[in-house]
């Protein structure tokens, strides 16, 4: 299709997209309000048109990009193949799994058609990537589902978990390559395999598994140098954003499980301290603080990629300036970290709002989800899972749009990359596991409800 | 640690995290809706930058508010070196004298990027603005989209005329002429400037809008603040008498009046005609901190200025509870950390005018389309109300009565009544006095003021202030704009 003609499609199509985003999330958050005030809701409730109008978004997407210039033959099959697999991924987990959280599942898929969508547009190598990726991961949710689900002695495996950990962290920081000022990768085969994403997952498990039983501070010893010396040997790599996800993780984990502020705020203080002494002491620290205090300042230099993030997100206003017709390539990482910024250029701030929105309401149902187990394990299982998704989110979003100071870490099933999709997936995998198990529970406990009022009208009758 | 401890204790980290993304939320709409503006103007914006060969809309022309084109797109068949052929060539043209408007007007070039208005307009230069319609059926049925023109509140006879007065003075510095009622800028003129058809031959500092970008400490124009303050805080001020004796001591530090001269006894309106340094020095002491920063805060001191027609540098008053006395008192003479720049001057003076109601100031007269359909018009908003008119009114006729009998009187004029207060400010540190700054601000005409100024003028001699650089030239530009019909 000629360019002034694709410009107008573009420039209409872009209400449609928000609108569809905005009607998913709406959707979303109309059922979660119900799920969280009534207590008998169980997660199968149905999603409606909600998995359509998802398929819907996609397919026209795709036709719009593949219109671009000449018409693209593997842009539309693109298309094809990211409804089918999400569809497939979905209609499957809802089968095998009857108690699975299906608007979680939904929402994390929308969050991940929406990256599909942006990498298509930005480099549709990586989008095919990325699918890969979703499909990899999906099978990663499955097994972690299963994990949860009916591997009981999970606890067991804590100290194997620990040394594993520090083992690939120990091991990253002697062979690691460098990217992206960060030494925090190693290459595996032909992958580059980001080993902090993985230890994350470990860290909840070892996490909730510890915290799960009483003990006093000392015999905790393990677990908190474990999580200390993760945290430094993140911080060696110069990961700040990872440093500061497990030390969120553990700190709340730690509240829920021992109420102890002492050890919470102690810990908090300590993260200060060595926030204050990264300061004076790395340079690449007070960098990243110059540039989100004033990113202008300093243009061209530090603050060029916040201040480009920033340019963009206003070019695209409430609507976007529609799909293909920004230049998001001009912010870097515009594929990984800053992905957001590109979202918001293209598909407009509404959406953007709407992507934030919908990581709270993952991180809520994540939250009701452990409320409702009936271990403590699980409630900490769960909460570790939701807690991480969160502050990670969190973290980048508020670094790309300058609320916090930017680091780097990827924004969960929406940028590119193997590591995060993988782990993303398992931590939902934990929530969705716990979700299964609670609602297995209860229409355990509803059949034997039922069995004993038939028993007690069979002795009425016998009366 | 019992399961409904830790159910409570989940709740509760719930709460924060929910806490986080609302904040989280409210922040980004919040930054997008006040800074949103800025961000897209910024000149590091590529998607709006000018392209030389093959431009996907033709910025609009850029108009004084006359109909004067100040800026403009032009095309050229140029020869391709490499492939020989001819291909048209897009650049901005400015008008002849340009020089005078330069710092209003900017530029737009390919190698040096953007300034002035031709950045932060450049949503309505390249018609960002349009209605989706408007947009659809200028790709489908014109051969290059068109931006929209845009026109600006200065008037360009009364610019020219003023950047001649200060070219024939010499001096580095800056005149903001404000229409205090409607808060429209008239004028604004920074010297040194540059000519924008000619941007090969620019030193750096010639680019610097002083207006809105220089910070400069204000001197004795301060004494206006510390007076409303004083006004405002101090009972029995209209009565009370001041005695100065030439000189007053703060714990060792030593404020001298203007060539160390003893006013004797005098109120607050003979010690502002006067501009008596020991009477606002003590003044600065007796009102307290918190009353001087409140009074200086509502005249937009330490404000972030988020117009929406300009860019202005936010003005700082530095005090808080831990300043000295002797810091106090340096502040209260315009003298110690505190900075200004020309334009927000310009504004306190206007305040003063007005009634004591602080309008925000326009460039913007008017966006109009490609069909001369207006798409945006010049609409007056009060930035904020900054003094009761009683206090307005008594530091207008304080303001008339320097003009008449005190340090501004060569700003007299046969033809207009002007009000106003002079200023000569130490630049830098105390012991460089040879480096003077001196300030003008003022109104005219008295009993119902169109116009109020700020002139400023940077690196005056020893012996030389405000009262016989600025105010003379203040003068002559209100003179003009009068006969202007302003």
């Amino acid at each position: 299709m000629p360019a002034k003609e694709y410009e107008i499609l573009a420039l209409t199509m872009r209400y449609w997209f928000v609108l569809l985003i905005l009607y998913i999330f709406v959707r979303s958050l109309v059922s979660t309000v119900r799920y969280l005030s009534n207590v008998k809701a169980t997660a199968e409730e149905s999603t409606g048109n909600i998995p359509f109008v998802l398929v819907l978004f996609a397919l026209t997407a795709f036709v719009l990009l593949s219109l671009n210039g000449k018409l693209d033959v593997l842009t539309l099959l693109m298309g094809i193949l990211v409804c089918s697999t999400f569809l497939f991924q979905y209609l499957l987990l809802c089968y095998l799994f009857g108690g699975i959280d299906r608007y979680l599942l939904l929402m994390v898929d929308t969050l991940c058609i929406v990256g599909f969508i942006m990498l298509q547009r930005l480099q549709p190598a990586l989008a095919f990537r990325q699918v890969e990726w979703f499909g990899l991961g999906s099978i990663f949710l499955l097994l972690t589902i299963l994990y949860v689900k009916f591997f009981k002695h999970w606890d067991k495996l804590n100290y194997p978990l620990m040394i594993i950990g520090l083992g690939v962290l120990i091991l990253t920081l002697a062979i690691g390559k460098e990217i992206g000022g960060a030494k925090n990768w190693i290459q595996i085969w032909k992958y580059n395999v980001q080993p902090s994403e993985f230890v994350k997952i470990i860290l909840v498990f070892v996490l909730s598994a510890d915290l799960k039983t009483n003990k006093n501070r000392l015999r905790r010893l393990p677990v908190l140098l474990f999580t200390a010396s993760v945290i430094l040997l993140v911080v060696l790599q110069k990961d700040l954003g990872a440093a500061f996800l497990y030390f969120c993780l553990f700190v709340f984990l730690y509240y829920i499980a021992t109420s102890d502020w002492l050890i919470a705020a102690g810990a908090s203080f300590l993260a200060s301290l060595g926030a204050f002494i990264s300061y004076h002491l790395f340079g690449h620290v007070r960098t990243r603080i110059a540039a989100w205090r004033n990113p202008w300042a300093d243009v061209e230099n530090k603050g060029y990629q916040i201040a480009q993030s920033l340019i963009a997100i206003a070019s695209g206003g409430w609507v976007g300036l529609g799909l293909g017709l920004g230049s998001p390539y001009v912010i870097p990482a515009s594929k990984t970290d800053f992905i957001f910024a590109a979202i918001c250029e293209e598909m407009g701030i509404l959406t953007g709002v709407s992507i934030i929105g919908l990581y709270l309401l993952i991180m809520v149902r994540g939250a009701v989800i452990a409320l409702r187990a009936k271990k403590p394990g699980d409630t900490l299982l769960a909460m570790g899972a939701t807690i991480s998704l969160a502050i990670q989110s969190f973290t980048i979003i508020g670094g790309v749009v300058k609320l916090i100071p930017l680091t780097g870490v990827t924004m969960p099933f929406v940028s590119y990359g193997g590591s995060s999709m993988l782990v993303s997936f398992g931590l939902l995998g934990i929530m969705q596991g716990i979700a299964i198990k609670n609602n297995q529970k209860k229409q355990d406990k509803d059949a034997q409800q039922h069995g004993e009022e038939d028993e007690r009208y069979d002795e009425q009758e016998e009366d | 640690m019992s399961k409904r401890k830790i159910k409570r204790n989940t709740i509760g980290v719930l709460l924060v995290l929910t806490a986080l993304y609302l904040s989280l939320i409210a922040y980004f709409c919040y930054a997008v809706l006040f800074y949103g503006s800025r961000w897209f103007a910024d000149s590091y914006n590529t998607r709006v930058k000018m392209d030389e060969t093959n431009p996907r809309i033709i910025p609009g022309s850029i108009m004084d508010r006359n109909g004067v084109v100040l800026a403009e797109t032009k095309d050229e068949l140029v020869k391709n070196p490499t492939t020989g052929k001819d291909e048209k060539y897009y650049f901005r043209v400015y008008h002849n004298e340009a020089a005078s408007v330069a710092h209003v007007v900017g530029v737009n070039h390919s190698k040096y990027g953007r300034m002035g208005v031709e950045a932060f307009y450049i949503y309505y230069l390249m018609g960002y603005n349009n209605s989706l319609i408007e947009k659809i059926y200028q790709k489908a049925f014109l051969p290059q989209e068109r931006g929209n023109d845009v026109v600006l509140t200065v008037d360009f006879r009364l610019q020219d005329y003023v950047s001649g007065l200060m070219r024939k003075q010499g001096k580095k510095g800056s005149v903001v002429l404000i229409n205090p009622k409607t808060g429209e800028i008239l004028t604004m003129v920074s010297h040194p400037t540059f000519n924008p058809n000619d941007m090969e031959r620019v030193d750096d500092d010639s680019l610097v809008n002083r207006a809105t970008q220089g910070l400069y400490p204000p001197g004795s124009i301060f004494k206006l603040i510390t007076a409303a303050s004083a006004l405002e805080n101090i009972e029995d001020i209209r009565q009370r008498k001041f005695n100065c004796t030439g000189a007053v001591e703060f714990d060792g530090e030593r404020i001298q009046c203007y060539k160390g001269e003893a006013h004797g006894e005098l109120d607050l309106t003979q010690a502002l005609v006067v501009s008596c340094n020991t009477t606002f020095a003590s003044l600065g002491i007796e009102i307290e901190w918190k009353d001087l920063l409140k009074t200086g805060k509502r005249f937009g001191f330490n404000d972030d200025f988020l117009f929406s027609d300009i860019k202005v540098k936010p003005s700082s008053l530095p005090i808080g509870y831990r300043t000295s006395k002797q810091e106090m008192a340096w502040t209260a003479i315009g003298q110690g950390k505190v900075l200004v720049t020309p334009l927000h001057m310009a504004m306190i003076a206007a305040t003063i005018a007005n009634d004591g109601i602080m309008m925000e100031p326009k460039l913007l007269y008017k966006v109009v389309g490609r069909n001369g359909d207006i798409q945006k018009q010049l609409e007056p908003d009060v930035y904020r109300k900054v003094l009761d008119k009683e206090n307005a009114e008594a530091l207008k006729n304080m303001m008339v009565k320097v003009v008449l009998e005190g340090t501004g009187k060569q700003a007299q004029s046969n033809k207009i009544t002007i009000a106003g207060k002079t200023g000569t400010a130490e630049e830098g540190s105390k012991d460089e006095s040879n480096k003077n700054i001196a300030w003008f601000v003022g109104f005219a005409p008295v009993d119902n003021p169109t116009l109020a100024i700020a002139v400023l003028l940077e690196d005056v001699g020893q012996g030389e202030t405000g009262g016989t650089q600025a105010a003379p030239l203040a003068r002559k530009v209100l003179e003009k704009a009068v006969e202007l019909g302003y």
